[in-house]
């Protein structure tokens, strides 16, 4: 009996592979370009989102007539946030797939992973989402529209040395992003004459915060500044950090005042100030397409990272139609170096020689009391540009 | 005569059994089929899909073969495996990273700037050293508890990647591991690397057999069937145990090495608790006590993972969490049909 077990499970094997079947083969009427995204795994919010937004995008294009009449074919793959898994996911799009141009991954640690092999074959890899300062370094293949993380992390650093604060302490998630914001901001603030007074980590599956916020406390700070990677997170640490009667200003970047981390810290986060990517209220392009976003699947969050993953896609749109070819990485590589782009996520933006987004700058913003926060305005109100300098 | 006449007749399938019984062994016929059917399956996707799943098939069986010899053939369950898994890839990133750090806006790590072929025996000692410290602790440990310490273990070992900042750089990780290299000759071609990892899986494997094979494997073996009648018959099996937790760890510092060069970038979630729980899971999906085993269970769940990518038909918006429930439900069936594992003679 169990002997025909082995039998049988070897047969389902066989079955599943042919039953999956191979790639595709090429059709002269599509442009087929990959998605690497952490739709799994510790990134998987960030992952989906960006996964959703350009799915959007691209269901746009194509029902306005494909690009040059071709349909855009988005083949997405799983990153699963981390560089093993991103490496094999990479390699499935681009040797079974064929592939040349994959956006994203949205991770850094899958990004900084994969980098090396996409700078090494040449393909472009272009990222909404992945904001970890080292990968300006990463190749000249390497491209991102999300604003390096340590344009916010200066801009905060200026912030809290503007608003009159002296000495500082700071929580941060043990993560290549919520670190980065966390070393730069230091970096800038102590640069401005600032002290850091108490530095607090924690992992990444931490739900009390009490113990470290209150030995932040103790350090008799003049402001606090949380940096988390996820929302759940930075949303908890902000309201335990008033439940322990900490009344002194807390300070934060995009994912602690992301939608979700403001329901959960309610009206312990009125009044907490963070420099982040926000789309301008201004920009009627970034409000229509979270309008569209959140008609299409019932949900907002991370505004301005559903509107720069969207813009990859036209970006994309926009150089295929240029270069006429999905497997020319070369002409792709020259077009974004040379495109001047306006989109969702700001007007007139382009790509300096590292591949990082220029023309886009962080904005301060302040969070509402409660009853003024709308799913509109992200639950903040934007007081000016930040400082990059 | 007559009552064979009324005999029923044998049907297709159990003819084809008996005929493949009167050939050999029908397990090594299925484990044959089903390596063969791994191969073309992945050629079937190109070359160089297929290598670079061949690579991580490699690592994995040299970490299934390795934590066996600790789970199936001694009788210790450990679920902290995933961190000498993790002492080799950092010790491979800290001793060979080439990154210009000047360049880079985060902190920067001490350079040793040692080749692979330098670099790697002394993840295999490092992650020796640390199997001895950890092991005469664990030692004084049976069963549940033994579970419970190597748990405890695992999240040490995650903290320690995260936390030690000046020499991991916590959780910016480490880019730049370098390839092997030997003279002007890089392996920084995927095949090359792929014959690398083989050559090694080779190695691990003829070690494992030999091992097993010996008086000191059936020793193992009694340490698992009743410690204390062990004992009695006069072995130390407390000496006998560290032996196989030490070699069994650097086993998987190489594996570590090996994983460290191939993504040549190393962070910390690589290393995480679930990473070792999937481990246990391909030991146990592989067989108990058997090496044979361990190299089905890795290549199985190997070919499971990176299969559900080719599964076709599904909504994209869903793509990445419906392939993970398809791949449980799988992993599920296996288990409730095969408790054994594919090639296991013991159940845990």
């Amino acid at each position: 009996m169990t002997r025909r077990w082995i039998i049988l499970i070897s047969a389902a094997f066989a079955f599943a592979a042919f039953a999956c079947g191979g790639g595709d083969s090429s059709e002269d009427e599509v442009y087929r370009v990959g998605v690497l995204e952490s739709l799994t795994g510790l990134g998987e919010t960030y992952g989906t989102v960006a996964n959703n937004s350009k799915q959007m995008a691209a269901d746009e294009i194509n029902e306005a007539g494909g690009i040059d009449g071709k349909r855009l074919e988005l083949v997405v793959e799983d990153s699963k946030c981390n560089a093993q898994d991103a490496i094999t996911a990479y390699n499935k799009l681009t040797d079974v797939e064929n592939l040349k141009i994959i956006l994203g991954p949205s991770c850094s640690a899958a990004l900084l992973g994969v980098a090396p092999i996409a700078q090494q074959d040449g393909n472009i890899l272009f990222s909404g989402l992945a904001v970890h300062p080292d990968i300006s370094q990463a190749g000249d293949y390497i491209f991102r529209n999300a604003i390096n993380g340590e344009k916010n992390g200066t801009g905060l650093g200026n912030l809290l040395w503007d608003d009159g604060i002296k000495t500082v302490a700071s929580l941060s998630e043990s993560t290549d992003y919520a670190e980065g914001a966390r070393l730069t901001t230091a970096e800038q603030f102590q640069k401005r004459g600032g002290q850091v007074v108490a530095e607090e980590r924690y992992p990444s599956d931490t739900t009390d915060f009490r113990a470290s916020l209150t030995k932040l406390i103790n350090a008799a700070p003049d402001a606090i500044f949380v940096a988390s990677q996820a929302e759940f997170s930075g949303g908890t640490a902000i309201k335990q950090l008033r439940e322990l009667g900490y009344e002194g200003p807390i300070y934060g970047e995009i994912v602690s005042v992301g939608w979700t981390a403001l329901e959960i810290a309610g009206d312990a986060a009125t009044g907490v100030k963070a420099v982040v990517a926000v789309l301008e209220p201004g920009n009627a392009k970034g409000q229509d397409v979270i309008s569209k976003f959140k008609e299409r699947y019932d949900y907002i969050t991370l505004a301005w990272y559903v509107a720069s993953t969207y813009d990859d896609i036209y970006i994309t749109a926009e150089c295929l139609k240029q270069t006429g070819d999905d497997q020319d990485a070369d002409g792709f590589k020259d077009c974004l170096n040379n495109i001047t782009w306006s989109g969702a996520i700001g007007d007139n933006y382009s790509f300096d020689e590292q591949g990082d987004v220029t023309d886009v700058a962080p904005f301060i913003v302040e969070v509402l009391p409660t009853d003024e926060r709308t799913a509109d305005n992200q639950g903040y109100r934007v007081l000016a540009p930040a400082k990059s300098e | 005569m007559n009552g064979n006449a009324t005999t029923a007749s044998p049907s297709l399938f159990e003819r084809g059994m008996l005929m493949l019984r009167e050939k050999g062994d029908l397990e090594l016929y299925a484990n044959v089929f089903v390596i063969g059917w791994a191969v073309i399956f992945t050629l079937w996707q190109g070359v160089g899909f297929a290598v670079t799943l061949g690579t991580v098939f490699c690592i994995w069986a040299i970490l299934s073969v390795s934590l066996n010899l600790v789970v199936g053939y001694t009788g210790l369950l450990s679920v902290g495996h995933i961190g000498f898994f993790g002492i080799g890839a950092y010790g491979m990133a800290i001793l060979t990273s080439d990154t210009s750090y000047e360049l880079l806006r985060t902190e920067s790590i001490p350079q040793f700037g040692l080749p692979f072929f330098a670099a790697l025996p002394i993840c295999v000692l490092a992650a020796g050293v640390a199997a001895v410290v950890v092991g005469v602790v664990f030692n004084r440990f049976r069963d549940d508890i033994y579970v419970l310490v190597s748990f405890g273990f695992a999240i040490i070992a995650f903290n320690v990647f995260l936390s030690w900042r000046a020499l991991t750089r916590g959780a910016y990780g480490i880019p730049d591991v370098q390839r092997p290299q030997i003279g002007s000759w890089v392996a920084d071609g995927e095949i090359e690397f792929l014959a690398l990892c083989v050559v090694f899986l080779l190695i691990v494997v003829g070690i494992s057999w030999f091992l097993v094979s010996s008086s000191f494997g059936r020793v193992l073996k009694a340490i698992r069937e009743d410690e204390q009648v062990a004992q009695v018959f006069g072995y130390q099996t407390t000496y006998y145990k560290l032996a196989i937790w030490v070699i069994s760890a650097m086993m998987a510092g190489l594996a570590g090495g090996l994983l460290g060069s191939f993504t040549t970038f190393v962070d910390p979630n690589s290393f995480i608790l679930l990473e070792s729980m999937l481990l246990v899971s391909i030991v146990i999906l592989g067989g108990l006590a058997s090496i044979r085993g361990s190299l089905l269970g890795a290549l199985a769940f190997v070919l499971l993972e990176e299969g559900m990518r080719f599964i076709t038909y599904l909504p994209s918006e869903f793509i990445g969490q419906v392939r993970q429930v398809v791949l449980g439900v799988m992993l599920v069936l296996l288990m409730l049909f095969r408790p054994q594992g594919l090639a296991g003679r013991y159940k845990l």
